[in-house]
């Protein structure tokens, strides 16, 4: 059924929150564990940045909308993701997980898959963002977040992540949604546009930046006691959804991606050896290879009220 | 509903006392017609000027082309004036052709009607005087009305609300920590302004538009005696502008090779400017120039970057009672938030109900978009004008140039009613309809219909507020009243298209254009 992306603005609209509107000294957070808190702190970490990875997508699609509408979704979804990283960040402060107001370290993969998105994501085609885009989200969505929320204990925690859910839950349904739309488009178009234009440098250096992003991930979720299967099954849900649209399997992103998420979701498959590998020699990327760290991510914080429009007395 | 008084109709009932009924008042009479009144709600004339006092108002047209060829000034101080000058410049037009004496302020006009037996138009005011005139002239001005945005908790905020087009000169901003919603036009003017002397000064962005250097200087000394001694050496560098102007309906009207450069020359003006990739990404359009007004400045982008400014791009999520809060969750707090968010358009009715022929309600013919014959008549209406009316803006040229175009016509509409006797003029419904047929297939062409959003268009993206083309071109078709195009109909009660019978119009023309310095001797008619 074909959602309603004008309704789904309006709704978008009227279900915004802040950080303002949650007590970050409510009692709780002593219900972390001295054992949990180092995977914790790291698994945050990686949390946040990856929401800030989510925005900056979103920032691209917004570009690349073929409706007013949809673009005003994205321009939604941009600052959304970047609430959730920040409400993250306060989580993550209020844990006593910030050294005093530094954000956490991006780790290389994050640092790589920045530099891919400021080089190449505004001129991806929407079939390629609007692809990785739905798998990232599910599994966030489906795994992590389910995740922490079984292990963590502090209700401000949980307070957060429903709202953080209820947002995401919208974003899943305008994705799917627009992997539709992209499989409808004429497939004449389709085909052009993904051998034209998808396989660019751009692309092959993404794909080679994704993997073992999602595999050092992997990794630390289950290196905190996730069980693998909880992200599999995440993964197979992207590909239910999916495959229950003619639109989407008409895809070739789509397709690439599932093939993919079957390599990643099959433990023994020797993909699995060059992703390691390839989180292996990333570790080993000098960090100067890297460019100046842009503004964008900057933007980042963990205060609900921003501190530059603070009368003097109270910001000093 | 009070009786309109029985007295003698007035020739023109012109509502507005801006540029545009001034305009026309001064080429009343001018060509001999001076029984005419200007209805004016404000307490002063000037209207879009007397409104925008905002620190940095100033028109983005130069000043030579933005003020009438009948009235030429050369006192300009500078290319681009200020609202301060531009608001002297209307007062000193008032006063050199005695205009004061036809206005009556503080009259809000509320409705119009059409009397069809007398051929009259009964204009109603709010405090019940009722107006008659033979012909009605509408100048209530496309950008008069401004209020508050509808943004969410708005009414919540405790601080200071100021919009741009309603300043309050009594508030210091001085080490306030101050937030401008919007940036368009007004606000590109304001921010610099504020951001020298605000604490903190934070602009809300929704879309980016095109920003153009600007080639500002203050006038000579010796420029300005040229212009008082020889006008036509004024006149010839208005010309000059203009033509500038006109070359640049090529980039902006139309998408071309040229609208590329202009964007070029845009892009380059941001490199220059801004150097942080993100920032520089912020601030770039997403839609061809010329689709939304040029931005005119040289101190925008500097002003955003100064240590205590911020450019914020996130949706507006509400406003609260300390400050505003964005979809990224947070709040920033301020003592006063600025609102340069535009204007209340009519794109789809009517400021007040305007009633024509056999009771038809003009604001129900526009609920689609607004429609006229060469933006001045709508069928049905007759011996009713408009100025600035639908599809007449220009988005290259100075709007007080297709206004002179307009009032040309009006005035020589006025005299043909006034000397041949006439009832009604009326243009007829299919000349109108074609007329706009071909505007609206002229109008898929430009830029303003390439797909972004803006005030010129409807929400269905009809566009009733843009001319497709050279502001020459619209000159040449305002510059002939075919009378064939119109049910004339006398007070005998002749009727044109009964007698297949159309009036020939004397192709008079009217005395020659005047600069303000040669009718300070000129006699003034009075009375
Ligand atoms: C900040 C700003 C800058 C601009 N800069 C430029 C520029 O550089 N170049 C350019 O070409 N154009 C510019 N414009 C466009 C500008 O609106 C026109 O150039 C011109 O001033 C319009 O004149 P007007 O007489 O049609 O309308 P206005 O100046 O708006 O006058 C209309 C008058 O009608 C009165 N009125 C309205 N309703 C009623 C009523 N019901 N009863 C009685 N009276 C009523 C109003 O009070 C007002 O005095 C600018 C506009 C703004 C807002
Ligand atoms: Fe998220
Ligand atoms: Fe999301």
């Amino acid at each position: 059924m074909a959602l309603d992306l004008d309704a789904m603005l309006v709704k978008i609209s009227e279900r915004q929150w802040a950080l303002a509107d949650i007590d970050w000294e409510a009692p709780g957070a002593e219900q972390i564990s001295a054992e949990q808190w180092p995977g914790l702190k790291a698994f945050m970490a990686d949390l946040v940045w990856i929401e800030n990875v989510g925005a900056r997508g979103f920032a691209a699609m917004a570009r690349m909308a073929p409706t007013e509408t949809l673009a005003d979704i994205y321009r939604y979804f941009h600052a959304e993701e970047q609430r959730h990283a920040n409400a993250e960040l306060a989580l993550m402060k209020r844990w006593g997980m910030l050294d005093g107001d530094d954000l956490p370290e991006p780790n290389v993969n994050i640092r790589m898959a920045i530099e891919w998105l400021d080089r190449y994501a505004d001129d991806m085609p929407l079939s390629v963002l609007g692809t990785v885009i739905p798998m990232l989200e599910v599994a966030l969505d489906g795994a992590l977040l389910k995740f922490l929320l079984d292990e963590v204990h502090d209700p401000v925690c949980h307070q957060v992540f429903e709202k953080i859910n209820a947002d995401e839950s919208r974003h899943l349904a305008v994705d799917f949604q627009v992997l539709e739309m992209l499989g409808n488009a004429r497939l004449r178009r389709l085909l052009i546009e993904s051998v034209g234009k998808t396989l660019t440098p751009g692309l092959l250096i993404g794909a080679l930046m994704y993997i073992p992003l999602l595999n050092r991930m992997r990794n630390n979720i289950v290196g905190m006691g996730l069980q693998e299967e909880r992200l599999y099954a995440a993964m197979h849900r992207f590909k239910n959804v999916g495959e229950r649209s003619s639109g989407t399997r008409r895809v070739p992103t789509y397709q690439v991606l599932k093939w993919h998420a079957d390599m990643v979701v099959n433990r023994r498959h020797p993909y699995h050896l060059l992703a390691n590998s390839m989180v292996w020699a990333s570790d080993r990327v000098p960090a100067r290879i890297f460019g100046p760290i842009p503004t964008w991510f900057k933007e980042l914080t963990s205060e609900p009220v921003a501190v530059e429009t603070l009368p003097a007395a109270v910001a000093s | 509903m009070t009786r309109p008084k029985a007295v003698t109709p007035h020739t023109t009932v012109i509502i507005g006392a801006g540029f545009a009924g001034l305009g026309t008042a001064i080429r009343l009479l001018q060509s001999g017609i001076e029984d005419f009144v200007i209805l004016e709600r404000g307490s002063r004339v000037g209207g879009t000027w007397r409104d925008n006092t905002y620190p940095g108002a100033a028109c983005d047209i130069p000043s030579l082309l933005y003020s009438y060829s009948f009235a030429l000034n050369p006192e300009w101080s500078r290319g681009y004036s200020g609202s301060a000058e531009i608001l002297g410049y209307i007062d000193h037009m008032v006063e050199r052709f005695g205009l004061l004496r036809f206005i009556r302020f503080h009259t809000t006009v509320t409705a119009a009607t059409f009397d069809a037996a007398a051929g009259v138009w009964n204009v109603e005011t709010e405090d019940g005087t009722a107006y008659r005139g033979r012909t009605a002239v509408m100048a209530a001005g496309p950008l008069a009305n401004a209020s508050l945005p509808d943004i969410r908790g708005i009414d919540t905020f405790t601080g200071v609300k100021i919009h741009s087009a309603r300043w309050d000169h009594s508030y210091d901003f001085a080490g306030k920590r101050v937030a401008v919603v919007g940036t368009g036009a007004s606000a590109v003017q304001i921010i610099p302004e504020l951001a020298g002397v605000a604490a903190q000064l934070t602009v809300y962005q929704r879309t980016p538009g095109w920003v153009i250097p600007r080639t500002d200087y203050r006038t000579p000394w010796w420029t300005k005696q040229l212009y008082r001694r020889m006008p036509t050496a004024q006149r010839a560098a208005r010309e000059g502008l203009f033509w500038v102007h006109e070359t640049m309906a090529l980039g902006m009207v139309w998408s071309t090779p040229l609208t590329r450069v202009i964007e070029q020359i845009a892009g380059a003006h941001l490199r220059r400017q801004v150097r942080d990739p993100w920032l520089r990404r912020q601030l770039t359009p997403d839609f061809r120039a010329g689709c939304k007004r040029m931005l005119v400045s040289n101190d925008y982008y500097p002003a955003l970057q100064r240590p205590n400014s911020k450019l914020v791009t996130w949706p507006i999520a509400t406003i609260s009672p300390d400050g505003i809060r964005t979809s990224d969750g947070i709040e920033r707090q301020f003592d006063a938030i600025v609102f340069a968010t535009g204007f209340d358009i009519t794109k789809t009715g009517t400021p007040f109900p305007i009633t024509g022929l056999d009771g038809r309600l003009l604001a129900d013919e526009w609920r689609h978009g607004a429609q006229a014959y060469k933006s001045v008549n709508v069928s049905g209406y007759p011996n009713l004008f408009f100025t600035f009316g639908p599809n007449s803006g220009p988005g290259h040229n100075s709007a007080l140039v297709y206004m002179e175009s307009q009032i040309e016509y009006i005035v020589r509409a006025t005299k043909t009613i006034v000397d041949r006797e006439l009832l009604m003029l009326d243009v007829r419904g299919h000349v109108q309809h074609q007329y706009n047929v071909r505007m609206q297939e002229r109008l898929k062409h430009t830029t303003w219909n390439s797909g972004c959003r803006s005030w010129y268009l409807t929400d269905d993206g009809f566009n009733g507020a843009m001319y497709p083309g050279f502001a020459t071109q619209y000159a040449r078709q305002m510059g002939e009243l075919r009378l064939a195009d119109y049910v004339v109909t006398a007070r005998s009660g002749k009727r044109s298209d009964d007698t297949e019978h159309v009036v020939e119009l004397p192709r008079r023309r009217l005395p020659a254009v005047r600069t303000l310095e040669r009718t300070r001797n000129a006699r003034v008619p009075h009375r």
